[in-house]
């Protein structure tokens, strides 16, 4: 025998960093299955444009960073699929490659491998083309139309209102909660998928890829705000039905929000942090210029984290005792 | 705040229906010679003497077992329980033996209780139903199930402790040897070992002479030849086998051969937090591996590293692979030597 020599320990327990990103990865690619029946392929050439760019964004920066040529993990895959996620449909093929591109490249590379960005990169390139191109981002075909959009070419429309456009102008959005849940409606990627993405989030949770605890604070205190101030006229059960269902809120919940990268470590940290992001998304969108707040929220949350994570460690005392 | 441990699936039910199998002694080895048994009521000294005179050594640390007992009166033990259980995924000896011969491990272990000076002892079982197996053969020893997380022991000690007992435990095999020198004059010469792993045909619990080389032992087992990997010892604790002319020790206790090594590609940590989760003693693993890595650690900084009992739950969870027990054993030398590391 040839034996060859390890460090233990030679077993371990629970997910390893590749399968919590291939999980979320799984998670995100059942989000494809319902557009593309209903529209043809233009999501899957879509979220195979954003993944190529951001893999081959990521060969670049290792081959920058390091002289070599490698991926180690398929973070990239995961944050070029987000970034489709949360674009339109309609949106030009360049515009999540776009997106893609300045998550890996700017919020993601300079800070190191994966493990070390301190903010959500597909948050940041989803904000950089929000900054950017608003007029792409936030144009949305009306889904009512029986349309099959094509595979890579410039889609012609008619224009659709989103209903986090009109909850924007203080509107009721003529559509049925319930619709939100499951049907098509003007939007992101993600939006009227509300069912399948609670899907994803449970897949996500169970499997220990992601926290809960972020997600649920999240909900709770965006829930909490839009029973208590709500935009349009209307019971502050349907104010929160239509807050929560409208836009890419439960998609950036589950899929951004439970992101541990960016988190802090603790679990009381973690609460706070999806709380503080919950308390920011409801801010953004009733100050806010865009219909769409989720990625700054996040990007904000992100931004405080290392302070939740080092008041925590202050309040449990890990410094005052570290000194004993 | 103290975590729970690590949860690792255990793989040998099928281990254990097959019991323990006899391996004959290499034909150089010389057929041991008995000595003769305690006459009459053993008492402490005669116990201790007949342990020192089979050469029985605790199966956990490699400790003679006269030494052991020693030191467990030294420090006014008040409860001596039988460690059978393994608390490995592949690790199925103690269980083994006590299945094998549970009156044995229970006399071994009052025998080891009088010589120590406990006036109590406990049948420590792998599982609940381990319990029901020794009420269902009336075996005249309290029985309690160790817990499923790792470290068991530690946190087997740790829940009778808070009950107010000195407690300290001693491997069933030690147990059952002792009672073999005590009443019948022989010599520990054996032991059980478990020979687990995808790269064996005949995974199982052999009974082996001590000092018999592993190539030796794997190929009764059947190993394959073409296997990449041998290591000694727990799936957590163990450590990697370069060289199989390697004798069997007592504290061999598990051999597991695999078809390729079990490489872990190391990331950046991911602040999942599942490490303090784990650590039983309460060290924060992340906070000592984000301290070594942003440069020579301020030593005052590194928190409760020096209670670590190196378990290497933190390393079994992590899920980027960070040799964090490793790193807070680095630590603590650190913070012990006010060194760098
Ligand atoms: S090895 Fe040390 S730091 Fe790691 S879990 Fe065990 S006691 Fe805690
Ligand atoms: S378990 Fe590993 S990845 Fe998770 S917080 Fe601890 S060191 Fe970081």
């Amino acid at each position: 025998m040839i034996l060859r020599d390890a460090a233990p320990p030679f077993t371990r327990e629970g997910p390893c960093v590749r399968s919590m990103l291939g999980w979320t990865l799984f998670a995100l690619f059942i989000l494809l299955v319902v557009p593309t029946v209903r529209y043809g392929p233009r999501p899957v050439t879509m979220a195979c444009a954003a993944m190529l760019t951001c893999l081959l964004c990521e060969l670049l920066a290792n081959l920058l960073r390091t002289g070599r040529f490698f991926v180690t993990d398929p973070s990239p895959l995961v944050t070029g699929m987000v970034c489709v996620m949360l674009m339109p449909l309609n949106a030009p093929l360049w515009l999540p490659c776009a997106a893609g591109a300045f998550a890996i490249l700017i919020a993601k590379a300079p800070f190191g491998p994966f493990g070390r960005t301190p903010f959500n990169p597909a948050a940041a390139g989803v904000a950089f083309t929000a900054l950017c191109w608003p007029s792409l981002v936030f144009t949305y075909f009306d889904p009512s139309q029986p349309y099959v959009l094509p595979a890579f070419g410039p889609c012609v429309f008619r224009e659709g209102q989103s209903a986090a456009a009109v909850l924007k102008d203080g509107l009721k959005p003529d559509i049925l909660p319930l619709d939100l849940l499951w049907n098509p409606i003007a939007g992101p990627l993600a939006s009227g998928l509300a069912l399948v993405v609670a899907a994803g989030g449970l897949l996500l949770f169970l499997s220990g890829s992601a926290h809960w605890e972020p997600t649920a604070f999240f909900l709770g205190v965006t829930a909490l705000l839009a029973a208590l101030f709500p935009r349009i006229a209307c019971s502050p059960l349907t104010s929160v039905k239509y807050e929560l269902l409208s836009g890419s809120l439960l998609f950036c919940a589950v899929f951004m929000v439970s992101n541990p990268v960016c988190e802090p470590r603790s679990r009381t940290g973690r609460c706070i942090y999806g709380a503080l992001a919950g308390a920011l998304l409801m801010v953004f969108r009733y100050f806010g210029q865009y219909e769409q707040g989720a990625v700054f929220a996040v990007l904000a949350a992100d931004a405080v984290s290392p302070l939740l994570s080092a008041a925590v460690e202050h309040l449990r005392g890990w410094e005052a005792k570290a000194h004993e | 705040m103290a975590g729970r441990g690590v949860k690792l699936e255990q793989d040998k039910k099928e281990i254990l229906k097959r019991g323990i199998h006899e391996l004959p002694a290499p034909e150089s080895f010389a057929v041991p010679s008995r000595f003769p048994p305690v006459k009459g009521e053993p008492d402490p000294k005669r116990i201790l003497r007949a342990a020192e005179a089979a050469g029985i050594r605790s199966e956990t640390d490699g400790v003679p077992l006269r030494d052991l007992l020693r030191s467990l009166a030294e420090q006014k033990t008040t409860l001596l329980a039988a460690r059978c259980f393994d608390d490995d995924p592949f690790a199925a000896g103690e269980q083994a033996v006590l299945r094998e011969s549970p009156e044995k491990v229970a006399d071994g272990l009052a025998l080891a209780a009088q010589a120590c000076g406990a006036e109590e002892t406990l049948i420590a079982a792998a599982s609940r139903a381990e319990v029901r197996l020794l009420s269902a053969r009336k075996i005249p020893a309290a029985a309690v199930a160790a817990g499923n997380r790792s470290p068991a022991d530690f946190f087997l000690l740790q829940s009778l402790r808070r009950s107010g007992k000195n407690a300290a435990l001693l491997g069933a095999q030690a147990c059952a040897a002792l009672s073999d020198a005590v009443r019948e004059g022989k010599p520990a010469v054996e032991a059980v070992v478990t020979v687990a792993g995808n790269a064996v045909s005949k995974p199982g619990n052999y009974r082996v002479r001590i000092g018999m080389p592993l190539s030796l032992l794997l190929e009764f087992c059947g190993a394959d030849r073409r296997a990449q990997f041998v290591s000694v010892g727990t799936a957590l604790g163990g450590h990697s086998v370069l060289n199989l002319n390697m004798p069997v020790g007592f504290s061999t206790r598990c051999i597991t051969v695999l078809k390729k090594p079990p490489l872990r590609r190391e990331f950046a940590c991911v602040r999942c937090g599942r490490c303090t989760t784990a650590c039983p003693v309460g060290v924060v693993p992340w906070l000592v591996h984000r301290e070594l890595e942003s440069g020579p650690p301020e030593p005052l900084l590194l928190f409760h590293v020096g209670e670590c009992i190196g378990c290497r739950a933190c390393s079994a969870v992590c899920p980027s692979g960070i040799d964090l027990a490793g790193e807070v054993r680095r630590a603590a030398l650190t913070k012990e030597g006010g060194r760098s590391v």
